[in-house]
């Protein structure tokens, strides 16, 4: 299909709204509602654009892009819109880039500097609420723009249905369960909400301070917590060898989605107590030995045992932490190797 | 715990809805109500559950609307209606003489629990204004006098009867026809009258050649924008599997409109005729009417006539549910009034997809003015012909043209499209004082200067040539002894406090242009100020998602525009 924008001629796929297509052909729209899983919505109005043939400026999120269509988004009028939405939304909250946790990757402060807005031009009085209850995830109305992704995320992505929009006008602000603290809400803290967030209003709690976006490495990895493998991202301070946060990443099969364990529970790698290699207790001590000499004393005790006392004696107990293969392969081991029906999972319950 | 007789009035409520959700409004009504007319955040929980929504989605719809109280009120709330009709006739003085014989502010309630005090956006009483509502009951025309008398009434434990007291004229005879007659809201009187002839005669016609009668009468909307019903309806896609919905839109918040209450409040079955008509039409069976909440007692009026003309066998497989707002200007908007018959938040939808396509439960749905309804049955008892002959070219049929603000007779005057204002203003009794300038649709359009309006005919296209709007037809007038800045603030104040808040240049624009017009009236604003409200102006208008943006945005322009020696004449 073919597209002009900015006066210059893109061949795009069908089925693509301007916005999605300008994307493709790296033009950048400034756009803050629109995430490609919760959709357009249309609200935040920064994408403003002009299309030949329509009638006043159109939202590129929702408007469909058709062969031969001509689109600008570089017109005096058109960032006179956008400068004006970006710059009514710095001056209606409290957003201080300096200390802000997202500084570096902030949809916000992105268009601010597309559009040369160095300060907010207006005041708008208006009070802030910090939520720091809940025990991941921190809640700033000062930084929220009130573009809804939160709210579509957890109610049509990860459907927990625990946030929304409470109140009105210039007062509306994303409440959980009926307004409560977040620490008290039914949330459980899944961050889908703190992933799909354009600004810093709803941030990982633990990675405040612990370094800036640009300073941490990005490490792709599968998650080690159960037998889905999430994709996901470490974010690692290499100095200090530590992870600092973890977000999805928005491929197969999780899309970006992660469970509270997967998002916020990650410690373990870098916790002293962490089991790296086998180790055999000999004389009320446990002693590093090679993996050879781990399984053949396991081997040698699970057949002595058997031998002795009959394969009744043996119980086998699987883990959510391995993956569905090697639990199958558990309960096959201890069923026709041991001979028992002893076969327990952590999970069962 | 919800009581058991709440929870089976709840779910034989719900049951009248094809969608659950639907109920999530009245029966947090219903519960209020029950409750000294205070919703507790359990009793939010318990409907929540109870409909089968969340929690977040409850709260949300329950704080969402100006009518549900999260905080306990007195026995009696008194909520005073100080929108730019209301202030044009001495509201302020209302309010400030019950603060001081309540010895409250706005906003609080009396010690002894008897008396709430709340300020309120239009109650649509623009024609009997100054108004306060005292839980359900609109007391109108009050004075100082009358509002000590009303107190004292009161604190007696007695609210007395309102006195029903209204100007109104006609020279069409066609929507306000039965206006004088006594008991014409009952079904024998309005059959008399010659009533639901022309839903038999419609019966006995083809949809499709009424849709063709209908588009050729060329009846445009007059809920505001003006667009015609018979090319609305041929939008509706053909051979559907999905029910069509027909939705009245008699939200009626448009401060200086107060026309509908006129046909459903004394000719109710005017509208039922039309709405039966309009189904038939259209082919639905299920039909709304959206009222807005303030207008309990004119609600009852209609779930009364729907109930005898559905026993009188008149309805035939039609159902018409009266649904409730619950206080919100934007959902006189049809997404938003779509999004809040479904039990949401009032906020607009993203078109397209337009209602006739998608709208009600994601089915084919229409919505259309109480007045653009009620005049179908003339359409289909005299012919097409007969409509246009009434008015102007391309303008054809009879408008209620609402009067308020500074004239002497203030009422609502039916008169045919393209009349010129001096004559409506001759019948609302002629201007108090000198004509300063005049807003012709509702607040919501650019407002005219008085030498602009001298020869203004009052049609779509006559407005729009003089760069303002018919809208809804509601007429304020002001003379030399307004403040152009103040209504302007007063204005604003409105549209701030109704934006419904989802999109950024409505939401933040209106408290921006709120500070900086607060700032000048105060005295203490800066030329530049005016610049900047006229400039985010000039960029609210045509970016906002639905017409709210324009609502505020060229009404404040243009009385910037056309009166900026008195804007800055504040500036020190």
């Amino acid at each position: 299909m073919k597209l002009t924008l900015n006066d210059r001629l893109f061949e795009v796929p069908d089925g693509l709204t301007v916005l999605e297509a300008a994307k493709r052909c790296g033009v950048y729209i400034p756009s803050l509602c629109y995430h490609h899983k919760t959709g357009p919505a249309g609200k935040c109005r920064a994408c403003l654009v002009e299309v030949e043939g329509m009638r006043g400026l159109q939202t590129s999120c929702t408007v469909q892009v058709r062969e031969g269509m001509k689109v600008v988004s570089n017109t005096p009028r058109v960032l006179a819109a956008q400068r004006l939405v970006i710059d009514l939304l710095l001056s209606s909250g409290h957003h201080d880039c300096l200390s802000c946790e997202q500084n570096g990757d902030c949809e916000l402060q992105q268009a601010a500097y597309y559009l040369g807005i160095e300060r907010p031009t207006f005041r708008i009085d208006e009070e802030f609420k910090l939520d720091s209850s809940s025990e991941f995830i921190t809640k700033d109305s000062g930084k929220c723009i009130s573009c809804g992704r939160c709210v579509a995320g957890c109610n049509k992505t990860v459907v927990n249905e625990v946030l929304g929009f409470g109140f009105r006008s210039g007062s509306t602000e994303i409440i959980a369960d009926d307004d409560l603290p977040m620490g008290s809400s039914s949330c459980v803290q899944c961050g889908e909400c703190v992933q799909l967030c354009p600004t810093g209003a709803l941030s990982d709690k633990k990675a405040h301070g612990q370094g800036r976006y640009w300073d941490l490495e990005k490490v792709d990895t599968t998650c080690p917590y159960c037998g889905v493998g999430c994709q996901t991202t470490l974010h690692v301070d290499r100095a200090k060898n530590r992870i600092v946060r973890v977000t999805g990443r928005e491929v197969s099969p999780n899309q970006g989605m992660l469970c509270v364990k997967g998002r916020y529970a990650y410690e373990f790698p870098s916790h002293e107590d962490r089991l790296k290699y086998p180790m055999i207790r000999r004389n009320g001590q446990h002693v590093r030995v090679s993996w050879d000499e781990a399984l053949d004393y396991t081997a040698d005790r699970i057949r002595t045992i058997v031998a002795k006392h009959g394969p009744d004696t043996f119980s086998a107990f699987g883990s959510g932490r391995i993956t569905n293969e090697n639990n199958y392969a558990i309960q096959k081991f201890t069923r026709v190797v041991v001979g028992t029906n002893n076969v327990d999972h952590c999970a069962r319950t | 715990m919800l009581n058991q007789s709440t929870i089976e009035a709840i779910q034989r409520k719900a049951a009248t809805y094809p969608e659950r959700e639907s109920a999530l409004m009245p029966a947090l009504e219903m519960v209020q109500r029950e409750n000294h007319n205070h919703l507790t955040r359990d009793m939010i929980r318990d409907v929540a559950e109870l409909i089968g929504v969340t929690f977040a989605k409850a709260y949300g719809v329950a704080t969402y609307y100006s009518m549900y109280n999260l905080r306990p009120v007195g026995k009696y709330h008194l909520c005073v209606d100080t929108n730019i009709p209301v202030y044009l006739s001495g509201a302020e003085a209302i309010l400030t003489h019950l603060e001081q014989i309540l010895g409250i502010r706005v906003g609080e309630t009396t010690a002894d629990g008897l008396f709430t005090l709340s300020e309120v956006e239009d109650l649509g009483s623009c024609g009997t204004c100054p108004v306060i509502m005292v839980n359900d009951v609109y007391y109108e025309n009050v004075t100082i006098e009358k509002t000590d008398a009303l107190i004292a009434s009161l604190r007696n434990g007695v609210l007395p009867d309102p006195v029903d007291e209204s100007y109104y004229g006609t020279v069409c005879s066609i929507l306000l026809k039965n206006r004088g007659t006594a008991n014409a809201q009952t079904l024998a009187v309005y059959r008399n009258r010659g009533g639901y002839q022309a839903l038999s005669k419609a019966l006995t016609i083809p949809p499709n050649e009424l849709l063709d009668l209908v588009k050729h009468a060329t009846v445009r909307g007059r809920g505001g924008a003006g667009f015609p019903a018979g090319m609305k309806w041929g939008f509706l896609p053909k051979n559907d599997p999905r029910p069509v919905y027909l939705i009245c839109n008699a939200d009626e918040g448009e401060p200086g409109t107060f026309k509908d209450r006129q046909i459903m409040q004394y000719d109710p079955h005017l509208l039922i005729e039309g709405m039966s008509i309009a189904a038939h039409t259209i082919g639905s069976r299920k039909a709304f009417i959206y009222i807005r909440g303030e207008f309990e007692w004119i609600a009852r009026i209609l779930e009364v006539a729907i109930e005898e003309a559905k026993t009188a066998g008149l309805l035939g497989s039609l159902d018409i549910v009266v649904h409730r707002g619950k206080g919100s200007y934007e959902c006189g908007e049809e997404t938003a009034l779509i999004e809040s018959l479904e039990g949401s938040r009032g906020c607009p939808r993203i078109k397209p997809p337009f209602p006739a396509n998608v709208g009600l439960y994601g089915c084919p749905t229409i919505v259309n003015n109480v007045e653009t309804l009620s005049c179908i049955p003339y359409v289909v008892e005299h012919g097409a012909e007969a409509f246009r002959s009434v008015g102007t070219l391309g303008n054809y049929g009879p408008k209620l043209f609402g009067v308020s603000g500074m004239v002497n007779r203030p009422g609502v005057y039916e008169y045919p499209l393209g009349t010129p204002l001096s004559t409506v203003l001759a019948a609302a009794g002629g201007v108090k004082g000198q004509l300063k300038a005049v807003i012709v649709g509702g607040l919501s359009v650019p407002i005219l200067t008085a030498s602009e309006a001298e020869t203004l005919k009052l049609d779509y296209d006559s407005c729009i040539k003089a760069e303002t709007m018919l809208g809804s037809g509601g007429i304020m007038v002001m003379n030399e002894s307004v403040s152009i800045p103040r209504v302007a603030l007063r204005s604003i104040r409105f549209y701030a406090h109704e934006s419904c808040g989802q999109c950024t240049p409505c939401r933040e624009g209106s408290l921006v242009v709120k500070r900086l017009l607060k700032g000048i009236v105060d005295g203490h604003g800066k030329t530049e100020d005016i610049d900047t409200i006229l400039a985010i102006c000039d960029t609210v208008i045509g970016s906002t998602l639905c017409p709210t943006g324009d609502a505020w945005g060229m009404p404040i322009r243009a009385m910037i525009r056309k009166f900026r020696h008195e804007f800055e004449s504040l500036i020190r």
